[in-house]
Protein backbone atom coordinates (compact mmCIF):
# COMPACT_ATOMS: atom_id res chain seq x y z
CA UNK A 1 0.00 0.00 0.00
CA UNK A 2 1.27 3.45 -0.85
CA UNK A 3 1.75 5.92 1.96
CA UNK A 4 -1.32 7.87 0.90
CA UNK A 5 -4.44 6.32 -0.67
CA UNK A 6 -7.37 8.32 -1.98
CA UNK A 7 -10.59 6.32 -2.47
CA UNK A 8 -12.99 7.70 -5.07
CA UNK A 9 -15.87 6.29 -7.12
CA UNK A 10 -19.49 6.67 -8.13
CA UNK A 11 -21.68 7.40 -5.13
CA UNK A 12 -22.95 4.28 -3.45
CA UNK A 13 -20.03 2.18 -4.67
CA UNK A 14 -18.97 1.50 -1.08
CA UNK A 15 -16.04 3.93 -0.96
CA UNK A 16 -16.54 4.79 2.68
CA UNK A 17 -16.71 1.18 3.90
CA UNK A 18 -13.64 0.36 1.81
CA UNK A 19 -11.77 3.43 3.07
CA UNK A 20 -12.61 2.60 6.69
CA UNK A 21 -11.60 -1.03 6.33
CA UNK A 22 -8.36 -0.07 4.59
CA UNK A 23 -7.52 2.49 7.27
CA UNK A 24 -8.24 0.04 10.07
CA UNK A 25 -6.64 -3.05 8.59
CA UNK A 26 -3.54 -1.25 7.39
CA UNK A 27 -3.37 0.70 10.65
CA UNK A 28 -2.70 4.00 8.89
CA UNK A 29 -2.07 7.04 11.05
CA UNK A 30 -4.82 9.24 9.64
CA UNK A 31 -8.19 8.88 7.98
CA UNK A 32 -9.20 12.03 6.14
CA UNK A 33 -12.92 12.34 5.39
CA UNK A 34 -13.30 14.62 2.38
CA UNK A 35 -16.99 13.82 1.86
CA UNK A 36 -18.89 17.08 1.80
CA UNK A 37 -21.51 15.73 -0.62
CA UNK A 38 -23.43 13.21 1.44
CA UNK A 39 -24.48 14.01 5.00
CA UNK A 40 -25.22 10.36 5.92
CA UNK A 41 -22.88 7.39 6.38
CA UNK A 42 -19.68 9.43 6.43
CA UNK A 43 -16.46 7.96 7.80
CA UNK A 44 -16.17 10.78 10.35
CA UNK A 45 -19.11 9.16 12.20
CA UNK A 46 -16.67 6.37 13.12
CA UNK A 47 -14.25 8.77 14.82
CA UNK A 48 -14.71 7.23 18.32
CA UNK A 49 -13.84 3.75 17.00
CA UNK A 50 -10.90 5.05 14.96
CA UNK A 51 -9.60 6.95 17.97
CA UNK A 52 -9.67 3.77 20.03
CA UNK A 53 -7.58 2.11 17.34
CA UNK A 54 -5.09 4.97 17.36
CA UNK A 55 -6.20 6.40 14.01
CA UNK A 56 -6.71 10.14 13.82
CA UNK A 57 -9.80 11.38 11.96
CA UNK A 58 -9.59 14.66 10.07
CA UNK A 59 -12.70 16.17 8.53
CA UNK A 60 -14.45 19.48 9.04
CA UNK A 61 -12.46 20.43 12.12
CA UNK A 62 -15.67 20.94 14.09
CA UNK A 63 -15.52 19.05 17.37
CA UNK A 64 -18.29 16.49 17.93
CA UNK A 65 -20.20 17.44 14.79
CA UNK A 66 -20.29 14.31 12.65
CA UNK A 67 -23.63 15.33 11.13
CA UNK A 68 -22.95 18.95 10.23
CA UNK A 69 -23.97 19.76 6.66
CA UNK A 70 -21.23 22.33 6.15
CA UNK A 71 -19.09 22.23 3.04
CA UNK A 72 -15.71 22.98 4.51
CA UNK A 73 -12.66 21.05 5.69
CA UNK A 74 -10.00 21.58 8.31
CA UNK A 75 -6.58 22.80 7.15
CA UNK A 76 -5.18 19.65 8.78
CA UNK A 77 -6.20 17.69 5.67
CA UNK A 78 -2.76 18.63 4.26
CA UNK A 79 -0.78 17.11 7.16
CA UNK A 80 0.04 13.77 5.46
CA UNK A 81 1.56 15.66 2.52
CA UNK A 82 3.90 17.57 4.81
CA UNK A 83 4.91 14.86 7.27
CA UNK A 84 6.44 11.97 5.32
CA UNK A 85 6.29 9.72 8.37
CA UNK A 86 2.48 9.57 8.34
CA UNK A 87 0.32 7.19 6.33
CA UNK A 88 -3.23 8.13 5.42
CA UNK A 89 -6.43 7.08 3.69
CA UNK A 90 -8.52 9.84 2.09
CA UNK A 91 -12.25 9.13 1.73
CA UNK A 92 -13.66 11.29 -1.05
CA UNK A 93 -17.32 12.12 -1.65
CA UNK A 94 -19.14 10.35 -4.46
CA UNK A 95 -18.85 10.90 -8.19
CA UNK A 96 -17.48 13.98 -9.93
CA UNK A 97 -18.78 16.44 -7.36
CA UNK A 98 -16.98 14.53 -4.60
CA UNK A 99 -13.80 14.06 -6.61
CA UNK A 100 -13.58 17.81 -7.25
CA UNK A 101 -12.04 18.13 -3.79
CA UNK A 102 -8.84 16.48 -5.02
CA UNK A 103 -8.09 19.74 -6.80
CA UNK A 104 -6.99 21.39 -3.57
CA UNK A 105 -4.08 18.93 -3.48
CA UNK A 106 -2.94 19.77 -7.02
CA UNK A 107 0.35 21.22 -5.79
CA UNK A 108 1.24 17.77 -4.41
CA UNK A 109 -0.06 15.57 -7.21
CA UNK A 110 0.73 13.37 -9.03
CA UNK A 111 3.06 11.86 -6.48
CA UNK A 112 4.79 8.47 -6.41
CA UNK A 113 3.66 8.02 -2.82
CA UNK A 114 -0.02 8.57 -3.62
CA UNK A 115 -2.63 6.21 -5.02
CA UNK A 116 -6.01 7.39 -6.31
CA UNK A 117 -8.20 4.30 -6.44
CA UNK A 118 -11.52 4.12 -8.23
CA UNK A 119 -13.96 1.92 -6.32
CA UNK A 120 -16.61 0.05 -8.34
CA UNK A 121 -19.73 -1.92 -7.54
CA UNK A 122 -21.08 -3.26 -10.83
CA UNK A 123 -24.52 -3.64 -9.26
CA UNK A 124 -24.98 0.10 -9.43
CA UNK A 125 -26.92 1.34 -12.45
CA UNK A 126 -24.28 3.88 -13.51
CA UNK A 127 -21.35 1.44 -13.34
CA UNK A 128 -22.86 -1.82 -14.54
CA UNK A 129 -20.84 -2.11 -17.77
CA UNK A 130 -17.19 -1.59 -18.65
CA UNK A 131 -18.09 1.33 -20.95
CA UNK A 132 -20.03 3.12 -18.22
CA UNK A 133 -17.24 2.55 -15.69
CA UNK A 134 -14.68 4.04 -18.07
CA UNK A 135 -16.97 7.03 -18.57
CA UNK A 136 -17.22 7.52 -14.78
CA UNK A 137 -13.43 7.28 -14.43
CA UNK A 138 -13.16 10.06 -17.01
CA UNK A 139 -15.66 12.17 -15.06
CA UNK A 140 -13.59 11.70 -11.89
CA UNK A 141 -10.43 12.61 -13.79
CA UNK A 142 -12.02 15.74 -15.28
CA UNK A 143 -13.46 16.86 -11.94
CA UNK A 144 -10.46 16.02 -9.80
CA UNK A 145 -7.79 16.97 -12.30
CA UNK A 146 -5.85 13.78 -11.51
CA UNK A 147 -5.90 10.43 -13.22
CA UNK A 148 -6.84 7.46 -11.04
CA UNK A 149 -3.96 5.02 -10.50
CA UNK A 150 -5.93 1.86 -9.84
CA UNK A 151 -9.26 0.10 -9.38
CA UNK A 152 -11.07 -1.51 -6.48
CA UNK A 153 -13.59 -4.25 -7.18
CA UNK A 154 -16.26 -3.79 -4.52
CA UNK A 155 -19.12 -5.51 -6.34
CA UNK A 156 -21.71 -6.52 -3.77
CA UNK A 157 -25.35 -6.74 -2.76
CA UNK A 158 -24.53 -5.94 0.89
CA UNK A 159 -25.56 -8.89 3.07
CA UNK A 160 -26.94 -10.80 0.08
CA UNK A 161 -23.61 -10.85 -1.79
CA UNK A 162 -22.46 -14.16 -3.27
CA UNK A 163 -19.00 -15.16 -4.51
CA UNK A 164 -20.46 -15.09 -8.04
CA UNK A 165 -21.26 -11.39 -7.57
CA UNK A 166 -17.62 -10.69 -6.71
CA UNK A 167 -16.39 -12.70 -9.72
CA UNK A 168 -18.90 -10.99 -12.04
CA UNK A 169 -17.50 -7.65 -10.91
CA UNK A 170 -13.97 -8.81 -11.51
CA UNK A 171 -14.79 -9.92 -15.05
CA UNK A 172 -16.12 -6.47 -15.93
CA UNK A 173 -13.22 -4.74 -14.18
CA UNK A 174 -10.68 -6.84 -16.08
CA UNK A 175 -12.05 -5.30 -19.28
CA UNK A 176 -11.77 -1.83 -17.73
CA UNK A 177 -8.26 -2.60 -16.51
CA UNK A 178 -7.20 -3.62 -19.99
CA UNK A 179 -8.73 -0.55 -21.64
CA UNK A 180 -7.48 1.98 -19.09
CA UNK A 181 -4.23 0.24 -18.11
CA UNK A 182 -5.25 0.66 -14.47
CA UNK A 183 -4.55 -2.35 -12.24
CA UNK A 184 -7.15 -3.87 -9.90
CA UNK A 185 -5.43 -3.06 -6.62
CA UNK A 186 -7.98 -4.43 -4.16
CA UNK A 187 -11.02 -6.67 -4.12
CA UNK A 188 -13.47 -6.10 -1.29
CA UNK A 189 -15.16 -9.17 0.13
CA UNK A 190 -17.74 -9.26 2.91
CA UNK A 191 -16.24 -11.25 5.79
CA UNK A 192 -18.89 -14.00 5.67
CA UNK A 193 -17.99 -14.83 2.04
CA UNK A 194 -14.25 -15.27 2.37
CA UNK A 195 -12.64 -18.64 1.77
CA UNK A 196 -8.92 -19.42 1.77
CA UNK A 197 -9.13 -20.79 -1.77
CA UNK A 198 -10.92 -17.74 -3.13
CA UNK A 199 -8.55 -16.17 -5.64
CA UNK A 200 -9.27 -12.60 -6.64
CA UNK A 201 -7.55 -9.83 -8.54
CA UNK A 202 -5.28 -7.64 -6.44
CA UNK A 203 -5.16 -7.77 -2.68
CA UNK A 204 -8.17 -9.18 -0.84
CA UNK A 205 -9.75 -6.79 1.65
CA UNK A 206 -12.09 -8.55 4.04
CA UNK A 207 -14.84 -6.04 4.69
CA UNK A 208 -16.51 -5.44 7.98
CA UNK A 209 -19.62 -3.33 7.29
CA UNK A 210 -19.40 -0.54 9.84
CA UNK A 211 -22.54 1.27 8.68
CA UNK A 212 -24.85 -1.66 8.04
CA UNK A 213 -26.94 -1.97 11.20
CA UNK A 214 -27.89 -5.52 12.11
CA UNK A 215 -31.60 -4.71 11.94
CA UNK A 216 -31.39 -3.41 8.38
CA UNK B 1 -34.07 -5.91 -15.33
CA UNK B 2 -31.99 -7.78 -12.82
CA UNK B 3 -31.50 -7.09 -9.17
CA UNK B 4 -29.44 -3.98 -8.43
CA UNK B 5 -28.22 -1.94 -5.51
CA UNK B 6 -30.05 1.36 -5.12
CA UNK B 7 -30.12 4.20 -2.71
CA UNK B 8 -33.62 4.98 -1.41
CA UNK B 9 -33.77 8.39 -3.06
CA UNK B 10 -32.60 7.05 -6.41
CA UNK B 11 -35.18 4.29 -6.13
CA UNK B 12 -37.94 6.85 -5.50
CA UNK B 13 -36.88 8.74 -8.62
CA UNK B 14 -36.60 5.69 -10.87
CA UNK B 15 -39.86 4.20 -9.59
CA UNK B 16 -41.62 7.51 -10.24
CA UNK B 17 -40.39 7.35 -13.84
CA UNK B 18 -41.59 3.77 -14.12
CA UNK B 19 -44.93 4.96 -12.72
CA UNK B 20 -45.30 7.35 -15.62
CA UNK B 21 -43.90 10.61 -14.27
CA UNK B 22 -44.19 13.30 -16.95
CA UNK B 23 -42.92 16.34 -15.08
CA UNK B 24 -40.90 16.92 -11.91
CA UNK B 25 -40.60 20.24 -10.09
CA UNK B 26 -38.48 20.61 -6.98
CA UNK B 27 -36.01 22.59 -4.97
CA UNK B 28 -32.96 20.97 -3.29
CA UNK B 29 -32.96 20.05 0.39
CA UNK B 30 -31.08 17.41 2.37
CA UNK B 31 -31.72 14.48 2.79
CA UNK B 32 -33.73 14.07 -0.44
CA UNK B 33 -31.32 15.67 -2.92
CA UNK B 34 -30.65 12.46 -4.83
CA UNK B 35 -34.29 12.46 -5.99
CA UNK B 36 -33.99 15.62 -8.12
CA UNK B 37 -30.35 14.85 -8.91
CA UNK B 38 -31.31 11.49 -10.38
CA UNK B 39 -34.32 12.89 -12.25
CA UNK B 40 -32.27 15.78 -13.65
CA UNK B 41 -30.01 13.18 -15.20
CA UNK B 42 -32.65 10.87 -16.66
CA UNK B 43 -35.89 12.84 -17.25
CA UNK B 44 -34.48 15.03 -20.02
CA UNK B 45 -32.90 11.99 -21.68
CA UNK B 46 -36.40 10.55 -22.02
CA UNK B 47 -37.91 13.78 -23.26
CA UNK B 48 -39.70 14.47 -19.98
CA UNK B 49 -39.85 17.67 -17.95
CA UNK B 50 -37.47 18.43 -15.08
CA UNK B 51 -37.45 21.86 -13.48
CA UNK B 52 -35.41 23.01 -10.52
CA UNK B 53 -37.72 25.74 -9.37
CA UNK B 54 -36.79 28.91 -7.55
CA UNK B 55 -38.47 27.75 -4.35
CA UNK B 56 -40.58 24.99 -2.83
CA UNK B 57 -43.67 27.18 -3.13
CA UNK B 58 -43.03 27.61 -6.84
CA UNK B 59 -42.48 23.88 -7.27
CA UNK B 60 -45.82 22.82 -5.76
CA UNK B 61 -47.64 25.42 -7.87
CA UNK B 62 -45.88 24.16 -10.99
CA UNK B 63 -47.15 20.71 -10.02
CA UNK B 64 -50.62 22.23 -9.84
CA UNK B 65 -50.24 23.61 -13.35
CA UNK B 66 -48.89 20.40 -14.85
CA UNK B 67 -51.53 18.28 -13.10
CA UNK B 68 -54.27 20.64 -14.32
CA UNK B 69 -53.00 20.13 -17.84
CA UNK B 70 -53.43 16.38 -17.38
CA UNK B 71 -49.82 15.37 -16.81
CA UNK B 72 -48.39 13.11 -14.14
CA UNK B 73 -46.53 15.60 -11.97
CA UNK B 74 -44.46 15.22 -8.85
CA UNK B 75 -42.48 17.21 -6.33
CA UNK B 76 -40.12 16.06 -3.64
CA UNK B 77 -38.76 17.71 -0.53
CA UNK B 78 -37.93 17.31 3.14
CA UNK B 79 -39.59 18.58 6.31
CA UNK B 80 -39.20 22.40 6.14
CA UNK B 81 -39.66 22.23 2.37
CA UNK B 82 -42.88 20.25 2.71
CA UNK B 83 -44.02 22.88 5.23
CA UNK B 84 -43.63 25.49 2.50
CA UNK B 85 -45.75 23.42 0.12
CA UNK B 86 -48.81 23.21 2.38
CA UNK B 87 -50.76 25.96 0.66
CA UNK B 88 -50.24 24.33 -2.72
CA UNK B 89 -51.31 20.96 -1.34
CA UNK B 90 -54.70 22.20 -0.11
CA UNK B 91 -55.27 23.92 -3.47
CA UNK B 92 -54.46 20.65 -5.25
CA UNK B 93 -56.92 18.81 -3.00
CA UNK B 94 -59.57 21.50 -3.41
CA UNK B 95 -59.22 21.43 -7.19
CA UNK B 96 -59.08 17.62 -7.17
CA UNK B 97 -55.79 17.43 -8.98
CA UNK B 98 -53.76 14.22 -8.93
CA UNK B 99 -50.06 14.41 -8.14
CA UNK B 100 -47.37 12.70 -6.10
CA UNK B 101 -45.45 14.38 -3.30
CA UNK B 102 -42.39 12.72 -1.87
CA UNK B 103 -41.41 13.70 1.67
CA UNK B 104 -38.10 12.54 3.13
CA UNK B 105 -38.29 13.48 6.80
CA UNK B 106 -35.50 15.05 8.82
CA UNK B 107 -35.38 16.38 12.38
CA UNK B 108 -37.50 19.41 13.33
CA UNK B 109 -39.08 21.77 14.27
CA UNK B 110 -37.77 24.71 12.27
CA UNK B 111 -34.54 24.03 10.43
CA UNK B 112 -33.99 21.11 12.83
CA UNK B 113 -31.34 18.70 11.64
CA UNK B 114 -30.61 16.66 8.53
CA UNK B 115 -30.74 13.33 10.35
CA UNK B 116 -33.67 10.88 9.99
CA UNK B 117 -36.91 11.51 11.85
CA UNK B 118 -40.60 10.70 11.76
CA UNK B 119 -41.51 14.10 13.10
CA UNK B 120 -43.74 14.92 10.14
CA UNK B 121 -46.44 12.34 10.79
CA UNK B 122 -48.86 15.10 11.72
CA UNK B 123 -47.69 17.32 8.87
CA UNK B 124 -48.39 14.51 6.39
CA UNK B 125 -51.67 13.19 7.80
CA UNK B 126 -53.18 16.46 9.07
CA UNK B 127 -51.37 18.94 6.91
CA UNK B 128 -50.97 22.64 7.35
CA UNK B 129 -53.33 23.63 4.60
CA UNK B 130 -56.81 25.02 5.11
CA UNK B 131 -60.16 23.32 4.83
CA UNK B 132 -61.50 19.79 4.89
CA UNK B 133 -59.01 17.82 2.87
CA UNK B 134 -56.88 14.69 3.01
CA UNK B 135 -53.67 13.63 1.34
CA UNK B 136 -53.31 9.88 0.83
CA UNK B 137 -50.10 9.02 2.69
CA UNK B 138 -48.04 5.86 2.36
CA UNK B 139 -45.05 5.07 4.60
CA UNK B 140 -42.99 2.16 3.23
CA UNK B 141 -40.36 0.44 5.39
CA UNK B 142 -37.93 -0.91 2.78
CA UNK B 143 -36.57 0.45 -0.48
CA UNK B 144 -38.32 -2.36 -2.36
CA UNK B 145 -41.64 -1.41 -0.80
CA UNK B 146 -40.93 2.25 -1.59
CA UNK B 147 -40.47 1.31 -5.24
CA UNK B 148 -43.62 -0.81 -5.36
CA UNK B 149 -45.78 1.92 -3.82
CA UNK B 150 -44.15 4.69 -5.84
CA UNK B 151 -44.85 2.83 -9.08
CA UNK B 152 -48.52 2.61 -8.11
CA UNK B 153 -48.77 6.12 -6.67
CA UNK B 154 -49.70 7.94 -9.90
CA UNK B 155 -52.48 5.42 -10.59
CA UNK B 156 -53.88 5.96 -7.11
CA UNK B 157 -53.61 9.74 -7.51
CA UNK B 158 -55.34 9.64 -10.91
CA UNK B 159 -57.99 7.22 -9.70
CA UNK B 160 -59.06 9.48 -6.84
CA UNK B 161 -57.95 12.78 -8.40
CA UNK B 162 -56.08 13.53 -5.21
CA UNK B 163 -52.45 14.10 -4.13
CA UNK B 164 -50.62 11.01 -2.88
CA UNK B 165 -47.68 11.39 -0.53
CA UNK B 166 -44.81 8.94 -0.13
CA UNK B 167 -43.46 9.54 3.37
CA UNK B 168 -40.07 8.12 4.34
CA UNK B 169 -37.42 9.21 6.81
CA UNK B 170 -33.92 10.28 5.82
CA UNK B 171 -32.52 6.84 6.55
CA UNK B 172 -34.68 5.16 3.89
CA UNK B 173 -33.77 7.97 1.52
CA UNK B 174 -30.05 7.57 2.12
CA UNK B 175 -29.54 3.86 2.71
CA UNK B 176 -28.89 1.27 0.03
CA UNK B 177 -30.59 -2.04 -0.58
CA UNK B 178 -30.76 -4.54 -3.36
CA UNK B 179 -33.99 -4.09 -5.28
CA UNK B 180 -36.03 -5.38 -8.21
CA UNK B 181 -37.65 -2.66 -10.30
CA UNK B 182 -39.72 -5.06 -12.37
CA UNK B 183 -42.32 -6.24 -9.87
CA UNK B 184 -45.75 -5.71 -11.48
CA UNK B 185 -48.19 -3.11 -10.18
CA UNK B 186 -51.86 -3.71 -9.45
CA UNK B 187 -53.93 -2.63 -12.46
CA UNK B 188 -56.71 -0.09 -11.94
CA UNK B 189 -59.38 1.28 -14.17
CA UNK B 190 -58.41 4.91 -14.60
CA UNK B 191 -60.97 7.50 -15.61
CA UNK B 192 -60.20 9.72 -18.56
CA UNK B 193 -58.76 13.08 -17.51
CA UNK B 194 -61.70 15.05 -18.84
CA UNK B 195 -61.00 17.82 -16.34
CA UNK B 196 -57.66 18.68 -17.92
CA UNK B 197 -57.09 22.07 -19.50
CA UNK B 198 -55.72 20.79 -22.78
CA UNK B 199 -57.27 23.41 -25.05
CA UNK B 200 -60.82 23.34 -26.37
CA UNK B 201 -59.85 21.73 -29.67
CA UNK B 202 -62.69 23.67 -31.40
CA UNK B 203 -65.30 22.21 -29.05
CA UNK B 204 -67.43 24.58 -27.07
CA UNK B 205 -66.66 23.04 -23.67
CA UNK B 206 -64.04 24.86 -21.63
CA UNK B 207 -62.36 23.22 -18.62
CA UNK B 208 -61.75 25.32 -15.54
CA UNK B 209 -59.59 23.96 -12.72
CA UNK B 210 -60.41 25.84 -9.58
CA UNK B 211 -60.95 25.53 -5.84
CA UNK B 212 -63.01 28.70 -5.42
CA UNK B 213 -66.73 28.29 -4.63
CA UNK B 214 -68.20 31.57 -3.42
CA UNK B 215 -71.71 30.23 -2.80
CA UNK B 216 -71.93 28.39 0.53
CA UNK B 217 -74.30 25.75 -0.74
CA UNK B 218 -72.10 25.09 -3.73
CA UNK B 219 -68.96 24.77 -1.60
CA UNK B 220 -70.73 22.52 0.87
CA UNK B 221 -71.78 20.26 -1.99
CA UNK B 222 -68.13 20.19 -3.09
CA UNK B 223 -67.03 19.40 0.49
CA UNK B 224 -69.51 16.55 0.69
CA UNK B 225 -68.37 15.17 -2.64
CA UNK B 226 -64.78 15.24 -1.39
CA UNK B 227 -65.88 13.53 1.81
CA UNK B 228 -67.54 10.79 -0.21
CA UNK B 229 -64.30 10.32 -2.14
CA UNK B 230 -62.23 10.17 1.05
CA UNK B 231 -64.61 7.55 2.47
CA UNK B 232 -63.96 5.49 -0.65
CA UNK B 233 -60.20 5.79 -0.09
CA UNK B 234 -60.67 4.58 3.49
CA UNK B 235 -62.56 1.51 2.29
CA UNK B 236 -60.35 0.63 -0.67
CA UNK B 237 -56.83 1.80 0.06
CA UNK B 238 -56.21 1.46 3.79
CA UNK B 239 -53.07 -0.63 4.04
CA UNK B 240 -51.27 -2.31 6.91
CA UNK B 241 -49.30 -5.39 7.80
CA UNK B 242 -49.86 -7.64 10.81
CA UNK B 243 -46.72 -9.32 12.11
CA UNK B 244 -46.69 -12.12 14.68
CA UNK B 245 -50.21 -11.29 15.89
CA UNK B 246 -51.17 -14.70 17.27
CA UNK B 247 -51.93 -14.39 20.97
CA UNK B 248 -49.34 -11.69 21.74
CA UNK B 249 -48.47 -10.40 25.23
CA UNK B 250 -47.90 -6.96 23.73
CA UNK B 251 -48.57 -5.28 20.41
CA UNK B 252 -46.20 -2.67 18.97
CA UNK B 253 -47.45 -0.11 16.47
CA UNK B 254 -44.67 1.28 14.30
CA UNK B 255 -44.15 2.40 10.69
CA UNK B 256 -41.27 2.96 8.28
CA UNK B 257 -37.72 2.61 9.63
CA UNK B 258 -39.10 2.21 13.15
CA UNK B 259 -40.98 -0.97 12.25
CA UNK B 260 -37.74 -2.50 10.99
CA UNK B 261 -36.09 -1.81 14.33
CA UNK B 262 -39.13 -3.33 16.06
CA UNK B 263 -39.02 -6.46 13.87
CA UNK B 264 -35.54 -7.09 15.22
CA UNK B 265 -36.62 -6.27 18.79
CA UNK B 266 -39.50 -8.78 18.83
CA UNK B 267 -37.08 -11.57 17.92
CA UNK B 268 -35.01 -10.78 21.01
CA UNK B 269 -38.21 -10.58 23.06
CA UNK B 270 -39.33 -13.98 21.75
CA UNK B 271 -36.08 -15.46 23.09
CA UNK B 272 -37.13 -14.07 26.48
CA UNK B 273 -40.52 -15.78 26.06
CA UNK B 274 -42.34 -12.48 25.59
CA UNK B 275 -44.65 -12.69 22.58
CA UNK B 276 -44.92 -9.36 20.81
CA UNK B 277 -46.85 -8.63 17.62
CA UNK B 278 -46.57 -5.61 15.35
CA UNK B 279 -49.27 -3.61 13.61
CA UNK B 280 -47.46 -1.80 10.82
CA UNK B 281 -49.52 0.95 9.20
CA UNK B 282 -48.51 1.28 5.54
CA UNK B 283 -51.11 3.93 4.79
CA UNK B 284 -50.88 6.61 7.49
CA UNK B 285 -53.91 8.35 6.05
CA UNK B 286 -56.18 6.48 5.90
CA UNK B 287 -55.02 5.17 9.26
CA UNK B 288 -55.67 1.42 9.60
CA UNK B 289 -58.26 1.58 12.37
CA UNK B 290 -59.61 -1.77 11.25
CA UNK B 291 -56.32 -3.47 12.14
CA UNK B 292 -57.11 -2.77 15.78
CA UNK B 293 -60.55 -4.30 15.48
CA UNK B 294 -58.93 -7.60 14.47
CA UNK B 295 -56.83 -7.87 17.64
CA UNK B 296 -57.82 -11.13 19.28
CA UNK B 297 -55.44 -11.50 22.19
CA UNK B 298 -56.71 -12.78 25.54
CA UNK B 299 -53.29 -12.24 27.14
CA UNK B 300 -52.62 -8.77 25.74
CA UNK B 301 -51.13 -6.51 28.41
CA UNK B 302 -51.01 -3.42 26.25
CA UNK B 303 -50.12 -1.63 23.04
CA UNK B 304 -46.77 0.16 22.70
CA UNK B 305 -46.53 2.89 20.09
CA UNK B 306 -42.93 3.40 18.94
CA UNK B 307 -42.02 6.39 16.80
CA UNK B 308 -39.06 8.55 15.85
CA UNK B 309 -40.92 11.55 17.26
CA UNK B 310 -42.44 12.36 20.63
CA UNK B 311 -45.89 10.89 20.03
CA UNK B 312 -47.76 11.82 16.85
CA UNK B 313 -49.22 8.56 15.50
CA UNK B 314 -49.99 7.90 19.15
CA UNK B 315 -53.15 10.02 18.83
CA UNK B 316 -54.46 7.87 15.99
CA UNK B 317 -53.70 4.69 17.93
CA UNK B 318 -55.58 6.01 20.98
CA UNK B 319 -58.60 6.67 18.78
CA UNK B 320 -58.36 3.29 17.02
CA UNK B 321 -57.92 1.42 20.30
CA UNK B 322 -61.02 3.13 21.69
CA UNK B 323 -60.08 2.47 25.32
CA UNK B 324 -59.78 -1.28 24.94
CA UNK B 325 -56.15 -1.84 26.00
CA UNK B 326 -53.59 0.24 27.91
CA UNK B 327 -51.42 2.27 25.53
CA UNK B 328 -47.76 3.08 26.14
CA UNK B 329 -45.40 5.24 24.15
CA UNK B 330 -41.69 5.12 23.41
CA UNK B 331 -40.14 7.63 21.05
CA UNK B 332 -36.83 9.23 20.17
CA UNK B 333 -36.46 12.51 18.36
CA UNK B 334 -33.94 14.89 16.88
CA UNK B 335 -32.51 12.42 14.39
CA UNK B 336 -31.82 9.63 16.89
CA UNK B 337 -32.73 6.18 15.55
CA UNK B 338 -33.55 3.84 18.45
CA UNK B 339 -31.73 0.53 18.64
CA UNK B 340 -33.72 -2.72 18.93
CA UNK B 341 -32.42 -3.00 22.51
CA UNK B 342 -34.17 0.30 23.35
CA UNK B 343 -37.46 -1.20 22.17
CA UNK B 344 -36.81 -4.39 24.15
CA UNK B 345 -36.25 -2.24 27.26
CA UNK B 346 -39.38 -0.23 26.54
CA UNK B 347 -41.49 -3.42 26.51
CA UNK B 348 -39.78 -4.43 29.78
CA UNK B 349 -40.84 -1.13 31.34
CA UNK B 350 -44.22 -0.95 29.64
CA UNK B 351 -46.03 0.00 32.87
CA UNK B 352 -43.93 3.15 33.22
CA UNK B 353 -44.65 4.15 29.64
CA UNK B 354 -48.44 3.92 29.75
CA UNK B 355 -50.03 7.18 28.63
CA UNK B 356 -53.69 6.20 28.31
Amino acid sequence: MKRITFVTGYFGSGKTEVALNLAIQKRVNILVDLDIVNPYFRSREQEPLLKELGIRTISSGLINSPHADLPFLAKEVYIPFHDQSLSAVYDLGGSGSGARLIRQFKDYLPNAEVDLLFCVNINREVTNTAEKIIEEIQIIETSGGVKPTGLINNSNFLKETTVEDVIAGEEVLQIVAKATKLPIVYTGIVASLDRDDLQVAGEKIILKLYFNKHWL
Amino acid sequence: MAKQLMKGNEAIARAAMLGGLDAFFGYPITPQNEVPEYLSRYMLEEGKVFVQSESEVAAINMVYGAAAAGFRAMTSSSSPGIALKQEGITYLCGSELPCVICSVMRGGPGLGSIQPSQGDYNQATRGGGNGDYHVIVFAPETIQETIDIMKEAFDIADYYRNPVMILVDGLIGQMMESVDLTKPVKKRFLPEKDFATTGTNHHSRRNVVNSLYLESAELEAHNLALKKKYDKVIINDTRYELINMEDPDYVIVAFGTMSRVCRSAIETLAEKKIRVGIIRPISLWPFPNRAFETIDAPHLKGILVVEMNLGQMLTDVIVANNGKYPIGFYGRAGGVVPDPSDVVNAIGHFKDLVVK
